[in-house]
């Protein structure tokens, strides 16, 4: 079981949610991702879990992190939970971002929760030259992660669609004003999928490697349900389970709807 | 007074005398088919994966049977997502029977399944007869199954799969032709997308099957309020889990005096409570389906409750259940 030891509100509607736990089966990667059951006392409704991909993690400290937004009745009972009260996860789940061999110029784009898995995967990359480009709807969203970003003494941009930042505007037309001046040996990106098609495309085009973190409707999470399938332009094994072989992609792995 | 009297004896039952063994056995001796399972819970198709995915939870070795996940004759890639949406108590899946055709299936998948020792049943759906021929052809003799299931239920295909299973004519017509071909267990699982689900069930004994499952997911949708569109890409798709569990039992109860051939009872089992409500409705197996995608482990719990179960009300053997809620 996993205990809740915050659960408190850091932009509007947006959640960090941390937990001690006893053990886990495999220390998390940056990518991975937890199901958490919301559902409470045996309660059927909601009846699945929801997926959440890791924000930070402290393996000294026995401790998990999650940032969370209040979208559905799932994320509300979540926002709702006490301090103190025990939550019950299954994972690490999933395919995590390769980190290991990756050095040299190193950008982040994120766009709205799509930030969240980005922390814990700048904390641990060893390339000493990163930056990030986070896009959100306004500065409120954003400032709880710019903190924690600069935290991490990585270079920080910021976009809102609602008011002028650095630009006024989304996480990828922020990235794409850097890409000439900065151009980055390798990406990863995570956000809605629209942005994530966007980016994969400028990616590829300008021949810049990458990852990418995709959010799919999933139902169980551990690859027996089909729910999250992607579809592939690989030969033969057409489809790729978001839950499983993904939610972390190359760039060009899955076809992304534009 | 039931029919069956609950086996209570003088003596004190106690953990280590509870049998939790079944047969799937006709009570027409003239059928010879039976299926010897350990316990009654039986994976329900599409919600297990083909084994591997679970056992990294447990062994499954531990559940009566596992069906694998559902063929076609070709690979096919599936419906648009999103494929999935909740509702209250339940799921609305439209999966579309995405698979890897049944020659990777006999290549790849059936040899992964010999590690396991517990009885491995393929579940296979077709979009024509032919298919179903094809489709036992492949499989006749095919040591690693106990066993096939007939889908003839599957809401989420076009011009297949539940249309047959509508129609009683067209129940017996294909169970026919795949017994004449298939000489393992076969279940017919049947949809309850019909106003009388005992005629089909009549069917599919009359043509020659060794049991029936029932039920597949109950034809549902769901609109998205913001969108204000359908929110399934398929637009309709199979309800399954809680909510649809007292149509099933109902379902099972009206069938289990009208057939001689056993039922697998299935829809929306989360507890061993549940499914004892279905052996007493008449069901010799049941399936654990939904369950599975939020608790993998669920299996092992639910055994652990129908012990409990059966120390509470002094039950030795659970085999003594079926059916005596009628």
């Amino acid at each position: 079981m996993f205990k809740i030891i915050a659960n408190r509100e850091v932009g509007p509607g947006i959640f960090q949610l941390v937990l001690n736990y006893d053990q886990l089966p495999q220390q998390p990667e940056p990518g991975h991702f937890f199901n958490i059951k919301v559902s409470q006392n045996g309660s059927d409704d909601p009846l699945l879990r929801r997926p959440f991909s890791i924000f930070d993690f402290d393996a000294a400290e026995k401790k998990i992190e999650f940032i969370y937004r209040v979208v559905g009745k799932g994320t509300k009972i979540l926002s709702q939970l006490e301090k103190g009260s025990e939550l019950d996860l299954l994972g690490p789940l999933g395919n995590p971002f390769s980190i290991n061999e990756v050095s040299g110029n190193v950008h982040l784009i994120g766009g709205g929760m799509g930030i969240a898995p980005l922390y814990y995967l700048a904390k641990k990359l060893k390339s000493s030259k990163q930056s990030v480009y986070l896009g959100a709807a306004n500065k409120a969203e954003l400032e709880f992660f710019e903190e924690k970003f600069k935290g991490l003494g990585v270079e920080c941009h910021l976009a809102a669609m609602e008011e002028k930042l650095e630009i006024k505007g989304s996480a990828l037309v922020l990235w794409l004003n850097y890409l000439e001046k900065n151009t980055p040996d390798y990406i990863y990106t995570c956000g809605p999928e629209k942005m994530l098609a966007a980016v994969e495309k400028e990616a590829l085009k300008n021949n810049i490697g990458g990852e990418l973190s995709i959010e799919k409707r999933m139902g169980c999470g551990i690859g027996v349900c089909l729910s999250c399938s992607c579809e592939t332009k690989a030969e033969g094994q057409k489809n790729k389970r978001a839950c499983v072989e993904g939610p972390v992609f190359g760039l060009g792995e899955v076809i992304l709807s534009a | 007074m039931p029919k069956k009297q609950i086996n209570k004896l003088n003596k004190k039952i106690t953990k280590s005398d509870l049998n939790l063994a079944v047969t799937m056995k006709a009570q027409d001796p003239q059928q010879q088919k039976s299926l010897d399972l350990k316990n009654p819970l039986i994976t329900a198709s599409g919600t297990c994966g083909n084994g591997k995915e679970l056992a990294e939870f447990f062994d499954i070795n531990q559940l009566g049977a596992f069906t694998t996940k559902g063929i076609t004759v070709e690979a096919q890639s599936g419906n648009k997502t999103p494929r999935i949406a909740e509702t209250a108590a339940g799921i609305i899946n439209s999966i579309g029977l995405e698979n890897p055709g049944a020659d990777n299936f006999i290549a790849e998948v059936l040899p992964e399944t010999r590690k396991y020792s517990l009885p491995i049943l393929a579940n296979i759906s077709g979009y024509s007869e032919q298919d179903f021929i094809t489709l036992a052809e492949k499989l006749e003799g095919r040591a690693e199954l106990a066993g096939i299931e007939i889908n003839l239920s599957c809401p989420n295909i076009k011009g297949g799969g539940m249309i047959f299973g509508t129609d009683p004519e067209k129940v017996y017509q294909i169970t026919k032709k795949v017994r004449k071909i298939y000489s393992g267990y076969i279940i017919v699982k049947l949809t309850p997308n019909i106003t009388d689900i005992t005629e089909t069930a009549l069917a599919a004994e009359e043509a020659g099957a060794d049991a029936v499952a029932m039920i597949n997911t109950l034809s549902a949708m769901k609109i998205d309020i913001d969108q204000q569109k359908p929110l399934l890409a398929n637009t309709f798709g199979g309800l399954s889990g809680p909510a649809v569990r007292p149509v099933a039992v109902k379902m099972v109860y009206q069938t289990y005096k009208k057939i001689n051939i056993p039922i697998l009872g299935l829809g929306g089992v989360r507890s061993g409570s549940d499914l004892i409500e279905f052996m007493l409705a008449g069901a010799t197996a049941v399936g654990i389906g939904t369950v599975n995608m939020i608790d993998p482990t669920a299996g092992l719990r639910i055994i652990d409750e129908i012990k409990e179960y059966m120390l509470s009300h002094q039950i030795k053997d659970l085999s003594s259940i079926i059916g005596a809620a009628h």
